[in-house]
Order: C-alpha cells, then sequence, then structure tokens
C-alpha cells in the first residue's frame, strides 16, 4: 500500500512539477514584449477574481498579413510580432514556428474562429475580412478579490500587459501596467 | 457480532492461528481485508461522516486559499498545496496499511483525490493558464482514475466519473460539439468495476453515460440540422436497445450476471426516453417549428453508418443471446422479443432512407412498436423478477397514452370537453393501471420471478 501510495504521489507531483516548470521556464527565459490590451469582464466562482484580456493581437485580418492564410478553428497558429513604438505588433501568421529574426518574436496561439466578414460601423455594412479570433493562454489575469471590477471599470486608464514569450512560442504573463506603470509583477518569492 | 467488534477478535485470534499454521501470512491479511471491508451500518455511517467531512474540508481548502490569494509569494502557495496532498495521501496510507480505520483511509484518498484537482486549479491561477480550461477537469479525472486503479478506492473512481461528467460537460457546452473521447474514458471504469465488483460505481457510470446522452443532444445546432435530432435520438434508442441486450447476456454468465439488472434498468430507461420522443410525427416530419418549413431529408451517410453499425451489433448480441438460452428453456417473452428487435431493425433501417412526407406513417408505426414494447417490459419484468422494468413500463405507458391524447384531440374538441375527458381518463385510467401495476410486482415480490410470465 505504501509503495502504491507512493507511486500516485510520484505521479501527481511530477504533473503538478511539469504544469509549474513549463510556465517558470516562460517566465525566466521568454524575452519580454508589452502587449495592447482591451480588458472585458467576468467572475469565476472557482477562481475567485479575474479580469478577462481581450488583445488587439487576439482578432487578426490574416489578408492584411504575411505567412500562411488558411486557417481552420482549433488550428495551432504562430503570430510572428516586431516591436513597433510601444506594442509589439503582428506581421505575418504560419502554422509552423517560422523562426524569428533579431527584434522580432513568434508567439504561439490557437484559432478560436475564422469569420469571412466583419460589421463595419463607419459604413453600416458587413466588409469582407478574413478575421481569425486566436487564443494565446495569456487571457485571464487572477487578481485579489475584489479588484477585478476595479480594474476593468477604469476607463480613464490604459491596460497594458508585459508578456514573456518563450522561443517555442509559449507565453505567459509577466506584469500589469496601469498607464504605463507596473501595477502587478509576477515573481516566484 | 458488531463488525468492528469481530475484527478486533479477529486480529487479536489471527496471530495465533498463524502460528498454528492454520492461516498463512498472505491469508490472515486477506481475511482481514475482507472483513474490515464488509459494511455494518455503523460503519456505514461513519463512512458517509467521513465522506461529508472530506467534502467540506476540500471546499474549505480551495475558499480559503481563494480568499488568502494575494498575502502569500507563489512558492509558499506552492508548498501549501503540496503539502496538503501529501498529508492527505500520507494518512490514508497510514490507516489502510495498519488496517486501523480502512474506511477512514479511503475516505482521505478521496480528499488526496479533491486536494490534486485543487493543485491543478490553484496552479493555473498562479500562472494565469488559460489554455482550453476542460483540460483541467481532465487531468483531474485522470488522477482520480490512477488513485482509483492504484489505491482500489471506489470514491476516488466515483470522484472520477463525476469529474470525467464536467469535463465532458465543459467541451459539449464551451465547444458545441458531440464529445466523443468521454466515451473512452467512460470504458476505463469498466475493469475496476468489474474486478473488484464496485455496484455503486457501476451506477455512477451508467447516470454518467444518460447524462453523456443528453449533453451531445444540447451538442448538435439544432437549426441548421434538424434531422441531426431525429437521426441522433434513433441511434440513442438502438444503442440502449443493444445495451439492454448485453445486459439480458450478462444475466446468462456467472460472471456477470451481478451486474445485469443495474445495466438492463439504466439502459431500458434511455430506450424508453428515446423510443418516447420518436413516436412524435412532427419529428418525423421535420415540421417541428417555425423555422423549419420543408420536411426532413434522409440521412446523411455518417448517421447511416452509426445506425447500421449498431443495429448489427443489436442483432447480434440477440442472436448470441438466442444462442445462450436453449431451445427447451426458451420462455415465450423471448419469442415475442425477437419478433420486436425484427420490427425494430427493419422501422428503423426504412426511416433512415425515408423523407418527412411519411412522417406520419412512420410516427404510426413507432406508436405501435412503443405501446408492444411497453407490454413485452411488462412480461420481461415478471419474468426477470425486476419490478423496476415492470413500475418503468407502467410509466411510460400512461406517459404514451397521455400525449397520443394531447396530440390527437387538442385541436378535435372543444377546450372545456378536452380537459373533462382528459381528467376523467387520468382518474379512470390512472386507477387502473395503478392497480395492474401493483398486482404484477406483488406477483413478482411473493414469486421471485423465473417462469411466472407466458
Amino acid at each position: 500500500m505504501i509503495a502504491r501510495v507512493i507511486l500516485i504521489l510520484a505521479l501527481q507531483t511530477i504533473f503538478l512539477g511539469g504544469m509549474v516548470a513549463k510556465k517558470q521556464y516562460t517566465h525566466n527565459t521568454g524575452t519580454q514584449i508589452l502587449l495592447e490590451t482591451q480588458p472585458i469582464d467576468p467572475r469565476s466562482l472557482f477562481r475567485g477574481d479575474y479580469v478577462i484580456l481581450n488583445y488587439t493581437i487576439s482578432t487578426l485580418d490574416l489578408n492584411q498579413l504575411e505567412g500562411d492564410n488558411e486557417f481552420r478553428e482549433h488550428d495551432d497558429i504562430y503570430v510572428k510580432l516586431r516591436k513597433g513604438e510601444l506594442y509589439h505588433e503582428p506581421i505575418a501568421v504560419y502554422h509552423e514556428h517560422p523562426g524569428a529574426e533579431s527584434g522580432e518574436v513568434v508567439i504561439k496561439g490557437e484559432v478560436n474562429y475564422i469569420s469571412d466578414q466583419r460589421w463595419d460601423q463607419a459604413t453600416e455594412q458587413y466588409a469582407k475580412v478574413l478575421e481569425a479570433g486566436i487564443e494565446y493562454g495569456i487571457e485571464n489575469y487572477f487578481v485579489p478579490e475584489g479588484e477585478g471590477r476595479e480594474l476593468e471599470r477604469r476607463t480613464e486608464g490604459k491596460v497594458d500587459i508585459r508578456v514573456a514569450v518563450d522561443q517555442a512560442g509559449n507565453s505567459g504573463i509577466k506584469a500589469i501596467l496601469v498607464d504605463g506603470e507596473e501595477r502587478y509583477i509576477e515573481t516566484l518569492f | 457480532m458488531n463488525n468492528s467488534r469481530f475484527l478486533k477478535r479477529l486480529k487479536k485470534d489471527m496471530p495465533e492461528w498463524q502460528k498454528s499454521g492454520w492461516v498463512s501470512e498472505n491469508n490472515a491479511r486477506a481475511i482481514l481485508d475482507h472483513v474490515a471491508g464488509q459494511e455494518s451500518s455503523t460503519n456505514t455511517l461513519a463512512y458517509a461522516l467521513a465522506i461529508l467531512g472530506v467534502l467540506l474540508l476540500g471546499s474549505g481548502v480551495i475558499t480559503y486559499f481563494a480568499a488568502n490569494w494575494s498575502e502569500m509569494s507563489k512558492i509558499d502557495k506552492l508548498a501549501i498545496l503540496l503539502g496538503s496532498l501529501y498529508a492527505a495521501y500520507g494518512s490514508a496510507a497510514y490507516l489502510l496499511d495498519t488496517h486501523h480505520s480502512p474506511k477512514i483511509g479511503q475516505a482521505l484518498i478521496l480528499l488526496g483525490v479533491i486536494l490534486f484537482g485543487a493543485n491543478i486549479m490553484l496552479i493555473a491561477q498562479i500562472y494565469h493558464i488559460s489554455e482550453h480550461y476542460p483540460n483541467g477537469v481532465l487531468f483531474w479525472a485522470i488522477g482520480g482514475i490512477l488513485t482509483a486503479y492504484l489505491l482500489q478506492s471506489q470514491p476516488a473512481l466515483i470522484a472520477a466519473m463525476l469529474l470525467g461528467l464536467l469535463w465532458t460537460g465543459m467541451e459539449s457546452f464551451g465547444f458545441n460539439e458531440i464529445h466523443f473521447p468521454f466515451l473512452i474514458m467512460w470504458l476505463v471504469f469498466l475493469p475496476a468495476i468489474y474486478h473488484w465488483h464496485w455496484h455503486g460505481a457501476l451506477h455512477v457510470a451508467l447516470i454518467t453515460l444518460i447524462t453523456w446522452t443528453v449533453f451531445t443532444w444540447f451538442s448538435i445546432d439544432y437549426y441548421w440540422s434538424k434531422e441531426g435530432y431525429l437521426y441522433l435520438v434513433q441511434l440513442y434508442f438502438v444503442c440502449y436497445l443493444t445495451l439492454f441486450v448485453l445486459g439480458m447476456l450478462m444475466h446468462t454468465s456467472k460472471l456477470l450476471n451481478e451486474f445485469a439488472d443495474p445495466v438492463q434498468n439504466y439502459s431500458m430507461l434511455g430506450t424508453l426516453f428515446s423510443l418516447y420522443v420518436l413516436t412524435f410525427p412532427e419529428l418525423q416530419s421535420g415540421m417541428t417549428s417555425y423555422y423549419h418549413e420543408n420536411y426532413r431529408l434522409p440521412a446523411e451517410p455518417v448517421w447511416i453508418v452509426s445506425t447500421l453499425v449498431a443495429l448489427v451489433l443489436l442483432a447480434g448480441l440477440a442472436l448470441w443471446h438466442r444462442q445462450r438460452v436453449y431451445v427447451k428453456d426458451r420462455p415465450r417473452y423471448l419469442l415475442y422479443a425477437q419478433i420486436l428487435v425484427s420490427a425494430t431493425i427493419a422501422l428503423i433501417v426504412v426511416n433512415l432512407f425515408v423523407t418527412g412526407v411519411h412522417g406520419s406513417w412512420i410516427a404510426l408505426a413507432f406508436n405501435i412498436l412503443y405501446f408492444s414494447g411497453m407490454v413485452w417490459l411488462v412480461f420481461a419484468g415478471m419474468y426477470l423478477g425486476n419490478r423496476f422494468l415492470v413500475n418503468i413500463a407502467f410509466v411510460y405507458f400512461a406517459l404514451g397514452l397521455l400525449t397520443r391524447y394531447f396530440d390527437t384531440f387538442w385541436t378535435l374538441l372543444n377546450r372545456s370537453f378536452f380537459f373533462m375527458a382528459g381528467g376523467v381518463i387520468l382518474i379512470v385510467g390512472g386507477y387502473l393501471l395503478e392497480q395492474q401495476r401493483r398486482k404484477i410486482t406483488a406477483m413478482i415480490k411473493a414469486g421471485g420471478g423465473k417462469g411466472e410470465a407466458p
């Protein structure tokens, strides 16, 4: 019995350790980039307070970008970003990791929808596009209870996210910036 | 003798018996395990309280962390989470290994499973992980399954089943797809149930299977695929009927006989509900709503292939059962079953290839099958000594009658007359049906079934 309990504990510890190690590796070795967001809220009973982060790179018009443009729902997608004036901005999308040159970063995501039209509020008509909705696994940020709603109600302040992206394209949130100042910073200790 | 006192006495006497060479060390351990595992009412109460305590403790840990999250560093959080996991499994190992309180030990294993899930969720929270959120529950369920198999824990397996259900619910409703991988997980539950005779887990497994089929119903996009609903329910009907025949087959096996009744009972619930849905003319024609003005089309290849495979399986199992029950022993209710199964197969095959133009005729045929099936089920329940089958046959018989009464007379009769007549039918019909049901279940109780039906 003791041996079997040790085996269970070993397997579960390896799994949990793997979860931690994967994210910690991205945090420690990844290139840090700044992404622009538009936050929106809900609240999870299970997880306490958190904000849902909607990045400007969460919705891309594939026709405007280099690389591949045939994607389906649930496909992996690699988005090549280049540093702009303040934020990293998308320049190309691929099915496979394309490798990054100096000043570029490749972030991995999953396509959650593809649409060939978008409602244009200016013309009040549908415009022809090839739009992909993408999730990068950095859409949730957990904050101390009660602060999530406050963070999202901020209409005057600008919320930006500093993200670490490792060589494989995996990403993790390093810090939340409100009006350019670091408000929440991720550290191990 | 009280079970715990008996166990105490055994523990005291066993070393003497071993010394005398009457009992080997392995056998002594097996006997003590067996007696410790037997339930007395006191034990059951202690077990239930321990499980409740574990659930309270588990939810307390989760809510404590949720409330005090910001005040701890990541490394502290990880240390506390892993420490509590180790403490739960460690205490369980001690109690089970020393045979001190095996029931409490099992409850602590369940606590370990809960804490493993809390660890996954809270690490996801620490690192703000949000990739495909059902995966967290999937890994939690896998942890539960591993624990159940390695530590022979029925509570852990039941927890894994419920987590599997939560996982498939998240996949079905969150991503709008029929979630077949749940069936693979479901099959993984079965060897443990069979090997360790876990009847409680079998009931939960069958309930999760039925619930999964309900989830798949909601995963189909109704407005785009009205045919999908009909052919899916038809497929459910054939699959649950096949499972019922499998239950009959299990009755003929010494090894599986003990599991046959729950399999038959739950599968018959699924069979009758699907068949009940198939009796509606609107569904058969495809004219189910304002959005659907055209008749439904014949089945697409995916439905034809899956339904035919299920029908072949049904016919195969029915023939196997026929072969196992010798001709001289074969009761008449089985002969009627052959006719019903043949009629079912013919009707289902025809329905795959016709359009909704023939919907009313097909619905009529399903209604005949439905009511004949109820009569047969009463016979089968009487023969098998299974009161549950008789009871649900009466319930569905009444439900079918009531539904057809509404269908037929709602538009034909004056409303006040409709309700008056309906009331009279309900009172008189309900009384007669209840009398019959009581008579038959009393006969089963007195005779114990087997051979009393024609």
